[in-house]
């Protein structure tokens, strides 16, 4: 099984290797600085949100509210942060408590799934999916669809603010991208999910605690979803309730393409990493080829219907023998 | 073995590096942003854009953002990579467009604000947008001018667009205040929030001719929400064409397709025009002098036109929407 694992993970660290050199040849503006700080800057915010929802398709479940988590943050903090609603006076207060409050709205509205998930067995396909029509809903009804503008100079430069040479986003990306890697290699908390993942009643037989851990991963998602509204807030100098609206096909094609199996019990955080770089290299590369947009979105269905297909014959192989 | 097969591999990057620093410049590329083609007016105006980069000698690439002004924002910094020479951005709306500016000042790379003028900032751009609030204001008074001519009381219906949009904005201030003048025969009962969305449209004015059935007159903030309209006047039994006792006065905003039919078949009354030919030339115009080192101002603006039933033989053949066919 590790052996697959290896063989994976492997298999996408290849793809992204061909398809970068593939596209230096042939996609004009591809390999040049600017083109690798956008690709940096766009990769971030997917990848911390790949991997909050590659610990939950690692119990077997699904986070579909992700979309739903980026954009309640981002109003969060819009209404937080904004001058134009004047919460605090002091810009570090204004700051420190905009994004606390971005990161506690992720983390109560994973907990609100994780409870669900845990306590009453629902699929986690229908409570993500209903979490995320009613959290998309107070979004919109919070802000009556109106962005939030005015945000701390602070806070919208963080893209251009350096710090020992390198941007701020990517110390929060490597903080996260570390702690969990941490906290699924390292720690007993990662030896349940995939325990879980692999087989729910071996694993409370085990005596694992079923219901903290799948309640763990996805208060975790749900931090890595409002971590990422942090970034494309910033990005966008604006709390906006459609915020992330469209990025739920590139998260979940990441996780699957990493290697992440849908079945739970397999995949890493490297493969996640390498999943969301692909993701970005195709959307960035057929951009640069001038493609439209429609066209591109074929391409990543395309790519991820693929990806979903070797991953399912590959379990059905493992299950055979 | 192995070592041979590093040094092969080693040297397919290093040429497939240099083939990619050698890649010879070509002629001047315009990156051309669209947030959505949605409508027939971004539709015609991507059209116009791209016809007039030809007409110029330019090569342009193009890129839509589906209605996200994230992906919007990554879009433009790949033109920026692919080293366009000027962008022309048709923005979600006048915040999010902020940012946009701000990478291309960066990158010193000129760029024209298309239809939207963004909310205040220190960035260095130019905006190319019609005059909103005067040719929705005088639309309107064209309108009002009818029911006067008519010695009846007009309960009037107005759906606004998204007020994120300046140009929503600036097109309610437009009906606002030409209304104020027929204060004595028209009097605003309902207005509809529409956020530029056929469904909320077509719930808004449905709930607004239940609440008030005797609404005679119809603003909508642009034409590609008559369909919206028309669905609930036909429901009330209200969709009737010019001359008939129950005519609803009806007027709208952009001159597409679907005004121009609506106009040759006498069911609206007035339409407030955007010349897209003339932006769009406008648009391109800008970039070429500022690349040529010319002094261009901050905001062009189109003056627009009023298209009703009495000049619809001469202002036809400027209206854009008479070019096209409706689907």
């Amino acid at each position: 099984m590790v052996k697959i694992a290896n063989s994976e993970s492997t298999f996408v660290v290849l793809l992204c290797l061909g398809y970068y050199l593939v596209m230096t040849i042939i996609a004009p503006g591809f390999f040049t600085v600017n083109n690798s700080i956008n690709l940096l800057f766009n990769l971030l915010p997917l990848l911390i949100i790949s991997i909050g929802q590659t610990y939950v398709l690692l119990t077997a479940g699904i986070d579909l509210s992700v979309t739903a988590i980026v954009a309640v943050a981002s109003v969060v903090g819009g209404f937080m942060m904004s001058s134009d609603t004047v919460w605090f006076h002091n810009e570090f207060t204004t700051l420190f408590l905009g994004i606390l409050g971005m990161l506690v709205v992720g983390v109560l509205i994973g907990a609100i799934n994780g409870w669900a998930v845990a306590k009453f067995a629902m699929p986690a396909f229908m409570v993500t999916l209903t979490t995320m029509m009613l959290f998309s809903g107070f979004a919109i009804w919070l802000t009556q669809s109106q962005n939030l503008y005015n945000l701390p100079e602070s806070f919208v430069e963080m893209h251009y603010t350096y710090f020992l040479g390198i941007p701020v986003p990517l110390y929060i990306a490597l903080f996260v991208v570390l702690l969990a890697y941490f906290l699924l290699n390292r720690t007993i908390f990662g030896e349940w999910i995939y325990a879980v993942g692999a087989n729910k009643k071996t694993a409370r037989i085990s005596g694992v605690s079923v219901s903290k851990t799948l309640i763990g991963v996805y208060v975790f998602s749900g931090f890595c979803a409002a971590v990422g509204a942090i970034l494309y807030t910033a990005r966008l100098e604006t709390g906006s309730p459609v915020m992330g609206q469209n990025i739920l096909l590139d998260v979940i094609g990441a996780v699957v393409i990493g290697g992440t199996s849908l079945f739970g019990g397999k995949g890493t955080i490297q493969g996640t990493f390498f999943g969301a770089l692909f993701m970005t290299l195709l959307d960035n590369s057929l951009n640069l080829l001038n493609l439209s947009f429609f066209i591109i979105m074929m391409v990543k269905g395309m790519v991820i219907l693929g990806a979903a297909i070797l991953n399912t014959v590959v379990e059905r192989s493992l299950k055979t023998g | 073995m192995k070592r041979f097969y590093t040094c092969q591999g080693l040297i397919l990057v290093m040429v497939v590096l240099a083939l990619a620093c050698k890649r010879p410049k070509g002629r001047t590329t315009i990156g051309i942003s669209f947030e959505t083609l949605q409508t027939e007016y971004w539709v015609a105006s991507s059209d116009a854009l791209k016809a007039a980069c030809e007409e110029n000698g330019l090569d342009y690439l193009e890129a839509i953002a589906n209605g996200d002004a994230n992906r919007q924002f990554e879009q433009v910094n790949n033109f920026i990579s692919r080293g366009v020479d000027g962008i022309v951005i048709a923005p979600k709306d006048a915040h999010t467009v902020i940012p946009v500016i701000k990478a291309a000042n960066r990158a010193e790379i000129p760029i024209v604000i298309y239809n939207r003028l963004p909310a205040p900032n220190k960035g260095s751009y130019t905006t190319i947008v019609a005059d909103n609030y005067e040719i929705t204001k005088q639309t309107v008074r064209y309108l009002g001018d009818l029911a006067r001519a008519s010695g009846k009381q007009y309960k009037a219906m107005i759906l606004i667009g998204d007020l994120g949009d300046t140009n929503a904005v600036l097109r309610r201030e437009g009906f606002n205040d030409a209304i104020l003048e027929y204060e004595d025969v028209i009097d605003v009962v309902a207005e509809v929030p529409t956020e530029w969305n056929q469904e909320k449209a077509l719930a808004g004015v449905t709930n607004a001719l239940q609440a008030n059935p005797d609404i005679g007159l119809i603003f909508s903030s642009s034409d590609f929400l008559f369909p919206s309209v028309i669905s609930a006047l036909k429901n009330a039994g209200k969709y009737h064409p010019i001359g008939h006792e129950g005519h609803v006065l009806l007027g709208g905003f952009d001159g597409d397709a679907m005004a121009y039919q609506l106009l040759r078949s006498n069911y609206l009354d007035a339409d407030g025009v955007q010349n897209v030919y003339y932006e769009c030339d406008l648009a391109i115009q800008a970039i070429l002098d500022i690349l040529n080192g010319k002094e261009v101002d901050s905001v062009l603006v189109d003056p627009g036109f009023v298209i009703h039933q009495e000049n619809l033989e001469e202002m036809a053949p400027k209206m854009w929407g008479a070019n096209l066919e409706v689907p």
